[in-house]
């Protein structure tokens, strides 16, 4: 009982102890960014949509359904870029890093989904997948204070010549450095990262193929795209397989 | 039975002859049918089989099934594509690895042992003189063949059992057969029914003293008596030492707790719907943060480090575990003649102008205390001096006078160095005195006698001198010498006599009586013609000068070791082959009996009662002789041994030994025994420490024994002890230092799994911390100074003293290694938390976080991670959470120093090596994070460094809270509250 009754005010006390220096160490932390950033200095690449089973595409472009996922993905991914959901947003300059570091509220600006042509689902609500020109987004991992250098820009590349003809929107997958920096979560509330969309437009000679894309950003010296271990650093790979 | 038969029938039995030997032929063929003459050498286990022992024992086997698990889920991994296979497959060769690295290390440490004791068992090649084909041959003693015709003449190693067909004054030492040191003769004459009391057998291994013989082989090899002995030696088991018990629970205790917080969380995590080898990868972490990876190793070094420090104070242990039995014993069954004596016969006490004085006996003794001015010391010491053949051997001028070579029988020997210690030159005192007549001792008369000239040269008379048994040489006195003056023998002064000789007789001592006598001048010219067959001189009214008495003192540091082996709790027994009275001598003086207690019969004589009607319960010491003991049932010996503190068994034969030792072992004591011949080896294999004299012993008896006494001395058992007491109370200490982490080990784990969180740390690091920075830390508490007197309490009780007793793994499980668990997982989430992670934020999230698709993943503050960037700062935390263990481990080794002491009273710099301990801790901790922190497959990181001072407060936390612990167990002893 006595026993019983030690170990309860110790263990009591132990976790009365980490609670109270849990509770110091996040004192000392800023809610709007964290302490260090330096384990993510370049930023990563990722696509919308995301297939479940690793990065690879497989769709039927004559069966709805067997891209219903990915359209709905990009229908709700998409749905923060929506005119309506940017009525705060302001429009910026383009072509240059947009510092807000002295306003206390800091602004968005606007992406309008225009910007994402054929691959912004307002003309084709299944963007592209039921023409074989299937879009994918591209989209940089948002990175507190991050200023890319130079023109940055998405470029795909697929490693069987001749199966694929990419296009990019905007024109030449251009990241606009007005987006940046980003102030995070809590001060940059309503922050959309700039997307690129990559359509592909799958020769019908290579339906049934597997195709391979790599994208990387290039045309900017601070963001790294040939990261040894990170395969996901500054560029991304995935795999499409179409067929009819 | 060949011992019954004559020379010409054991010539017809062996097919040999007396005079021309065995044929060379023959001989052969015989040595090809019974093979060498050698003693079979107990059978050693293999290496290879000693090797695997080392690579299953103890924690290996929990380590195997972690790496056949690591194998299996990587087999499955690959299987299934997975992206990185390799992970387990790395792992589980590192779990290999480190089992085949631990046991060679340990088999390397043992076998170092082991080889100290290979130097000792080298003989050199024994010769014998054989006569065969009709002539005289030096032979190899191994090529002896029953039927062999050999001589032996003094000093020489009997080759084999030989029945003697010739013998002239030939005398042998059986005393590695029976124990006992007295020569023994020998000749042709069949004296007794038993072969080994008949006088006509000599035996192999036991030495011929003097004279010379002929006999026929009759045994060879392991045939022979010692052979015999020697395989019923082998056929005693050896009892597992009572360390390798301890550590036995201790690993049960370990794995036990392994293996069931393993399976529950295994279970757990099934039924949390994680995948079976999810779950398979989870217990293969509990397992390997459970098990104390090092502290095999660890408690072998700290072991052979005590092994070194024994060997320094001369024990040398031949079997590491040995070590910690010494320090368990409780009772020690010791010889008297060379472990509690100095093994030489030294002058003890003087009689002379009717009064009793002492001699020194101690070792270095180079002055005598006693008054010498009375002119019969100086009749007395002419005497001494002159009646003696003992001679220095030559060339021994500039060693001191204790430690020369003579050549002579024991009493003469000691009775030589006595006067060269007194008189200074005897042999010049002899050239001065010449002698020119000498009759010398012999068993039928009893005395020595010698006449010389005198030294002064206007005394042209002869002296006549004469040393024997007192009452021989009382009953030729017609005078007696008090004060320089020739007094007539009366009754009175007979009587004076007879009280002096009782008192020395009774100390268990050795007495001798000398007398003279000045020859007239007129009957013995100078010229005249002495001749000791004739007897042509005076052998009767002589003058009685006075009494010598010598004893083989106990060494001087005994009596000590014996009051230290008394305050210790440590029972010590006398066996000897001695007389009772001698041996109950000896134990008075060195306190084996104490001062005030009683045996039986002094109390009887105390109270002038028979012995019969003595309270046996009363008397607390007991002297028991050999021959009763023959004839006690095992339960009256286990009374005796159970009531009486202080005894002493004499007259014990070396087999005797045995049935005391077990009946010793019956009272449940942990029983340590010394024995020299080879008859000791069953009792010392019998023993839980059996150990050898180095200098006195058989090579049967060393290899029977598992510590070895190089200076014969029995004080080196009680450093010995005491050495075994404090490695027992050190690894206590480095068993609790090593527990403790492990649930800070552990705790990442189960939290892991239950909470969701990203792992803490890696099974990696967790064998870093295990293997590294623990290593030398655990191994300095084996440095550590006792805390108190270790001699002053009593033995350890092998039931109740664990070496892990659940106190100690409760405190150091449930108390200290959940304070540093807390501590640790502090540093990790502040790590996780300056990263942008907050501690809420990191629960549940393990499935997206170990996606390698996800690379988008968003901390507290917005921004998005790729799988790597997650890894790399998951490695961060590994570190992170690394170091806080080593930091609090610090605090650990400090608190760990002591047991019930506070840090102050103890001293924190009595221990270098802790220091070193420490620095190497925290020196491979920053060679790992920042050395080889870019080297991925260690999954160390680069940390920033105030990170290494966010567990310091609970590393003090821990400090503080065991000062209060040690406070409240020296305030309150004995409560059981008080942890540990």
């Amino acid at each position: 009982g006595l026993i019983l009754l030690f170990y309860l005010v110790f263990y009591g006390f132990l976790a009365a102890l980490f609670t109270f220096t849990m509770w110091v160490m996040l004192q000392t932390l800023s809610s709007d960014i964290p302490k260090y950033r330096d384990r993510i200095s370049s930023p990563g690449l990722m696509i919308s949509p995301k297939p479940d089973t690793a990065l690879e595409f497989y769709f039927n472009r004559s069966d709805t359904q067997s891209y219903a996922e990915y359209v709905s993905t990009l229908r709700k991914f998409l749905e923060s870029y929506d005119d309506s959901k940017q009525s705060q947003n302001i429009n910026c300059t383009p072509g240059r890093i947009f510092d807000q570091n002295d306003v206390a509220i800091k602004k968005a600006c606007r992406f309008n989904l225009s910007e994402l042509g054929q691959c912004s689902g307002k003309e084709d609500k299944t963007f592209g997948y039921s023409k074989g020109t299937p879009c994918v987004l591209v989209k940089m991992n948002r990175i507190i204070g991050l200023k890319p250098e130079g023109e940055p820009r998405i470029h795909c590349v697929s490693k069987e010549e001749g199966m694929v003809e990419i296009n990019y929107f905007p024109p030449e997958g251009l990241i606009d450095l007005m987006y940046f920096p980003y102030y995070g979560k809590s001060l940059h509330a309503h922050y959309l990262q700039p997307l690129v969309a990559v359509q592909l437009a799958i020769h019908s000679n290579s339906t049934k193929e597997e195709i391979a894309i790599e994208c990387k950003i290039l045309g900017s010296p601070n963001l790294k795209n040939e990261d040894e271990r990170d395969k996901f650093l500054g560029r991304i790979a995935f795999k499409v397989q179409m067929t009819e | 039975e060949d011992h019954k038969l004559t020379a010409s029938e054991l010539e017809g039995k062996y097919g040999t002859n007396i005079n021309r030997g065995l044929s060379s032929a023959r001989a052969a063929e015989i040595l090809a049918r019974d093979g060498l003459n050698l003693l079979t050498p107990p059978k050693a286990t293999p290496e290879i089989v000693k090797f695997l022992k080392q690579m299953v024992g103890g924690f290996s086997i929990l380590l195997w099934i972690g790496a056949v698990f690591s194998w299996i889920s990587s087999g499955i991994q690959i299987a299934q594509g997975a992206d990185s296979p390799f992970d387990n497959l790395y792992l589980g060769v590192v779990l290999a690895l480190v089992v085949i690295l631990t046991g060679i290390f340990a088999y390397y440490q043992e076998a170092k042992s082991t080889n100290i004791m290979a130097s000792f068992s080298k003989m050199v090649p024994q010769q014998a003189l054989v006569i065969r084909d009709g002539e005289k041959k030096e032979l190899p003693a191994e090529h002896l063949v029953v039927g062999d015709i050999v001589e032996i003449k003094g000093g020489d190693r009997i080759p084999a059992d030989i029945c003697l067909i010739a013998a002239q004054g030939c005398k042998v030492d059986n005393s590695s057969l029976t124990g006992e040191s007295e020569p023994q003769p020998r000749s042709c004459d069949f004296t007794h029914d038993n072969p080994l009391e008949t006088r006509n057998i000599a035996f192999y291994s036991t030495t011929c003293v003097e004279g010379t013989a002929t006999g026929i082989v009759i045994n060879t090899g392991d045939r022979t008596v010692i052979g015999r002995i020697a395989s019923l030696a082998s056929g005693v088991g050896n009892e597992k030492t009572p360390i390798a018990i301890e550590i036995e629970h201790f690993v049960y205790l370990v794995a036990g707790v392994a293996v069931s917080i393993g399976v529950l969380f295994f279970i757990i995590s099934v039924s949390m719907r994680y995948q079976i080898l999810d779950s398979i990868i989870f217990l293969i972490g509990i397992i390997v943060a459970n098990v104390p990876e090092g502290l095999l190793a660890t408690v072998t070094v700290s072991l052979s480090l005590t092994a070194k420090r024994m060997a320094k104070k001369n024990c040398l242990v031949k079997n590491l575990e040995a070590v910690e039995t010494l320090g368990s014993t409780s009772i020690i069954c010791s010889d008297k003649t060379g472990t509690l004596t100095q093994n030489r016969m030294t002058v003890a006490h003087l009689w002379f102008d009717n009064q009793i004085y002492s001699a020194d006996t101690s070792e270095d003794q180079t002055t005598q205390p006693f008054d010498q001015s009375s002119p019969t010391w100086t009749a007395l010491s002419k005497i001494v001096a002159l009646c003696n053949r003992a001679e220095f051997k030559p060339g021994q001028e500039n060693i001191p006078i204790m430690k020369r070579v003579v050549v002579g029988d024991a009493s003469e020997t000691a009775l030589l160095k006595f006067s060269e210690v007194l008189l200074g030159d005897v042999m010049s005192i002899r050239g001065q005195n010449k002698k020119v007549a000498e009759i010398p001792f012999n068993s039928t008369n009893k005395f020595q006698l010698s006449i010389h000239e005198t030294d002064d040269p206007n005394d042209k008379r002869f002296l006549l001198v004469m040393k024997g048994a007192p009452e021989r040489i009382l009953e030729r006195c017609s005078t007696i010498m008090i004060n320089g003056k020739e007094e007539p023998l009366d009754s009175e002064k007979a009587e004076a006599f007879q009280t002096a000789y009782m008192e020395l007789g009774g100390m268990g001592e050795r007495v001798l009586g000398f007398c003279h006598l000045y020859l007239p001048e007129n009957e013995f010219p100078d010229t005249y013609s002495f001749d000791t067959d004739s007897m042509n001189f005076p052998s009767s009214n002589l003058c009685f000068v006075g009494l010598l008495s010598m004893i083989d003192p106990p060494r001087s540091t005994v009596p000590d070791a014996v009051s230290k082996c008394r305050s210790a709790g440590i029972k010590v027994i006398m066996v000897t082959g001695d007389h009772p009275i001698t041996a109950k001598a000896i134990a008075r003086s060195v306190g084996i009996i104490s001062a005030t207690s009683e045996t039986v019969e002094d109390i009887a004589k105390r109270l002038n009662i028979p012995v019969e009607r003595v309270n046996r319960r009363e008397a607390t010491a007991a002297v028991v002789n050999g021959m009763e003991l023959k004839d006690m049932s095992l339960q009256e010996l286990d009374e005796i041994l159970c009531n009486h503190s202080e005894i002493v068994f004499a007259r014990t034969s070396p087999q005797q030994k045995l049935i005391i030792v077990e009946g010793c072992q019956r009272q449940g004591a942990v029983v340590a025994v010394t024995g020299d011949g080879v008859n000791d080896s069953p009792a010392l294999k019998k023993a839980d420490i059996g150990i050898a004299m180095g200098i006195a012993g058989s090579d049967a008896a060393k290899s029977a024994a598992d510590m070895v006494l190089l200076d014969d001395n029995f004080a080196s058992i009680v450093t010995g002890v005491e050495e075994g007491r404090l490695i027992f109370d050190n690894l206590k200490k480095t068993i609790a230092y090593t527990l403790t982490k492990n649930i800070a080990e552990l705790c990442p784990f189960l939290i892991y799994i239950i909470a969701s969180i990203p792992l803490p740390i890696g099974t990696i690091t967790i064998l870093f911390i295990d293997l590294g920075t623990d290593i030398i830390p655990s191994v300095a508490l084996a440095y550590e100074k006792a805390e108190s007197d270790i001699m002053n309490r009593r033995p350890r009780n092998k039931q109740k003293d664990r070496l892990v007793n659940h106190q100690l793994a409760i405190y150091s499980y449930l108390q200290i290694g959940i304070m540093q668990s807390v501590g640790a997982f502090v540093t990790y989430f502040t790590v996780y938390a300056e990263q942008g992670f907050l501690p809420l934020s990191l629960l549940g999230v393990r499935v997206d976080w170990e996606n390698n698709d996800i690379n988008d993943f968003e901390d507290s503050y917005g921004q998005q991670w790729t799988k790597y960037q997650r890894t790399y700062l998951q490695w961060t935390g590994y570190t992170a959470f690394f170091v806080s263990i080593t930091i609090q481990q610090v605090a650990d080794l400090i608190i760990r120093k002591t047991r019930r002491n506070s840090i102050f009273q103890q001293g924190l710099f009595r221990n270098k090596v802790i220091w070193v301990g420490i620095f190497s801790q925290i020196g491979i901790a920053l060679i790992l994070t920042y050395g080889l922190g870019h080297v991925t497959a260690l999954n160390f990181t680069p940390l920033r460094f105030q990170y290494w001072f966010v567990a310091v407060p609970f590393a003090v936390l821990i400090w503080v809270y065991d000062e209060v612990r040690k406070l409240l167990i020296r305030r309150y002893p004995g409560s059981k509250r008080v942890f540990l």
